[in-house]
């Protein structure tokens, strides 16, 4: 007999599901079907985007049959169906209304493309269709189908990751072991972890893995695109098969123009691999607040399954509370700490001057006309470079940045460890000439082998 | 009753490959579902023919001998143009060697659009679309089924 887990492949959208309601009249229907979740063993929820004919039908006839199909196999299989009801709150339409947020924002579509809600559907019987799809060509045709990753398997990678994870001794570490565990255990290539900025209006992108350096400092809007949503969600979202997903809200798009519709924005392009076939994101939830979001994907159609959104839930869980930890452990530890004036060594003819601007109507730091940072990461380096050149000094700590009226850092959850990461990177990747070099908890010196010139204009 | 028109350009779409969703109920209401592969349209008499392979078709053949009543949703997988069409069957029998020639035709542009949205042609070439079934069939009504708020929209002409 074959039961609904079975099922889990045709259910993840890479081959379109079809459904057959009928009418009273007994005027039959068919169309495709953009969503099918499994609820339980018994039954399955529908998306319902537009009011249409099968939404129709069922409220007349409940009885519907849907054809979906394995993408390893092509192998089909009949379910026969009774609608059960619609929810239009809850934890099923929330988990599927955000999906559907996150190709409607990709697609530029945020309010005309939207789930209205997820139809349940009892599962009266199912069959596999037999006799349509032929054996493989030849031997090397059947090594499609891959072995499921085991129970043991996957515990035993959760057990290792959490181990690393353990021993990070700062926040760097921490995001920096997290994406390299997840590499190493689970063969995770492409990953993005971002955290809010002091505005928390947006997330920055502060440790990344399988994008080279662009991923570094990349910045995305709350509730914009699949990261974005995920962060103003604070809910997981999977797309598999992301180009047809896409396909699919583009269509909507054109026909809702042609209605009259009409969008404010261009689409916006999924932030890393230009051809992803399958992305993952999750919320880093610490009591319940926004630490961050975990992205991840997959030149795989079928990249990642239910278990490695349930795998990375609870790592995302852990994760999350150590962010918190460290921060909170870092500020502790910056009150206690006394801070030391060392002296900048003083300019010499025979250093290279190295030319950096800043711009103040949008706190933005370039460095030889080309763009280093901004907003408050923009501030602090200022502020650094100004009493290393004004004052001679080279060590700063933590604690006096928190207190400085002028960076305008929150009073609370100011972030101020990540921004100082970001800026790290950012100095690593485009000027190497200037290091931050951390002494102690909540110290760092600014180290430079070029003599400063230091520009401030109002606008660039 | 107002005449439908198929255009030239609607029938070109309707023949190039597009996948094909059969929709169909029984004596109890009960609908089923199947693929098919193949379609040839008749503008001037507004019919057309469309093929299901034989295999795991059972139902779907036993319910159009029974009641006639069909529905043909036509999409495209790479833009997702959909169209709609609903009729009744005016005859069933087993694919002609010029009904093979379709079926071969259409089955080739087919995985030409999938193989081009990704996916891999040496899987689709399992699929034993014959021996088949022509199911010819009177055009009543016409809908385009794009996703979007038009969807359902009775058509006339092209959508």
């Amino acid at each position: 007999m074959i039961a609904l887990a079975d099922l889990q492949r045709c259910f993840a959208g890479v081959l379109p599901s079809i459904i057959t309601t009928c009418s009273r009249s007994g005027v039959p229907n068919v169309t495709n079907l953009s969503q099918i979740f499994r609820v339980d063993e018994r039954r399955i929820a529908l998306s319902c985007q537009f009011f249409n004919k099968t939404k129709q039908n069922v409220a007349e006839n409940p009885y519907a049959n849907v054809e979906v199909i394995d993408p390893l196999t092509l192998q089909m299989y009949d379910l026969d169906l009774r609608f059960d009801h619609s929810q239009t709150s809850g934890p099923l339409f929330e988990k599927m209304a955000t999906r559907v947020q996150a190709i409607a924002s990709h697609t530029g579509m945020l309010g005309v493309f939207k789930l209205l809600s997820a139809d349940v559907y009892e599962v009266l019987a199912i069959r596999e269709v037999e006799g349509l799809i032929g054996p493989p060509l030849s031997d090397r045709d059947s090594d499609s189908e891959e072995a499921p990753m085991s129970l043991r398997t996957e515990l035993r990678a959760l057990s290792v990751v959490t181990e690393r994870l353990r021993h990070a001794t700062d926040l760097d570490g921490l995001l920096s072991t997290l994406l390299d565990a997840l590499r190493d255990e689970l063969s995770f290539e492409h990953t993005m972890l971002l955290l809010p900025d002091e505005t928390g209006k947006k997330l920055v992108s502060l440790a990344s893995r399988g994008y080279g350096e662009s991923g570094i400092g990349a910045e995305v809007q709350i509730g914009d695109g699949l990261i974005g949503t995920v962060a103003q969600t604070q809910q997981t979202i999977r797309i598999t098969n992301v180009s047809a997903s896409l396909n699919y809200g583009r269509a909507i798009g054109r026909t809702a123009q042609g209605h009259g519709a009409h969008f404010p924005a261009a689409e916006i392009p999924l932030p890393g691999l230009p051809d992803a076939q399958s992305q993952l994101a999750i919320p880093l939830l610490a009591h319940g607040r926004l630490a961050g979001v975990l992205a991840v994907e997959s030149k795989n159609p079928l990249g990642f399954e239910e278990w490695h959104e349930t795998f990375l839930d609870v790592i995302g869980h852990q994760v999350a509370i150590a962010i918190e930890n460290m921060m909170l452990r870092a500020e502790a530890e910056e009150a206690q700490a006394v801070t030391r004036s060392a002296l900048a060594p003083g300019p010499t003819k025979t250093m290279r001057v190295l030319k950096l601007c800043f711009y103040r109507k949008d706190d933005c730091v370039f460095v030889d006309d080309e763009y280093l940072i901004r907003n408050l990461p923009g501030r602090i380096l200022w502020k650094i470079l100004r009493s290393f050149v004004d004052d001679s000094r080279a060590e700063f700590s933590n604690r006096e940045l928190r207190l400085d009226p002028t960076l305008g850092l929150p009073p609370i959850k100011d972030n101020l460890e990540s921004r100082l990461i970001l800026l790290r990177k950012r100095l690593e990747q485009k000027c190497p000439e200037l290091r931050l070099v951390p002494k102690c908890r909540g110290q760092f010196r600014l180290e430079t082998s070029c003599n400063l010139e230091l520009i401030e204009k109002d606008s660039s | 009753m107002t005449k439908l028109v198929l255009t030239a350009e609607l029938v070109e779409y309707m023949e190039s490959g597009v996948s094909l969703l059969v929709g169909s109920r029984d004596a109890a209401l009960l609908p089923a579902s199947a693929r098919g592969f193949g379609v040839a349209v008749d503008a001037p008499s507004c019919t057309a023919t469309v093929f299901l392979a034989t295999a795991g078709t059972e139902v779907t053949l036993s319910n159009l001998r029974d009641n006639g009543q069909l529905a043909l949703t036509l999409s495209r997988p790479l833009d997702h143009r959909s169209l709609q069409v609903k009729g009744h069957v005016l005859s069933i029998g087993e694919t002609d060697e010029q009904g093979r020639r379709i079926q071969d035709r259409y089955f080739s542009l087919f995985c030409e659009g999938l193989v081009f949205s990704g996916h891999q042609e040496k899987l689709l070439r399992r699929i034993r679309y014959y021996p088949s079934h022509a199911v010819r069939f009177q055009i009543e009504s016409m809908f385009d089924q794009t996703p979007g708020p038009g969807a359902g929209r009775m058509a006339l002409v092209a959508p």
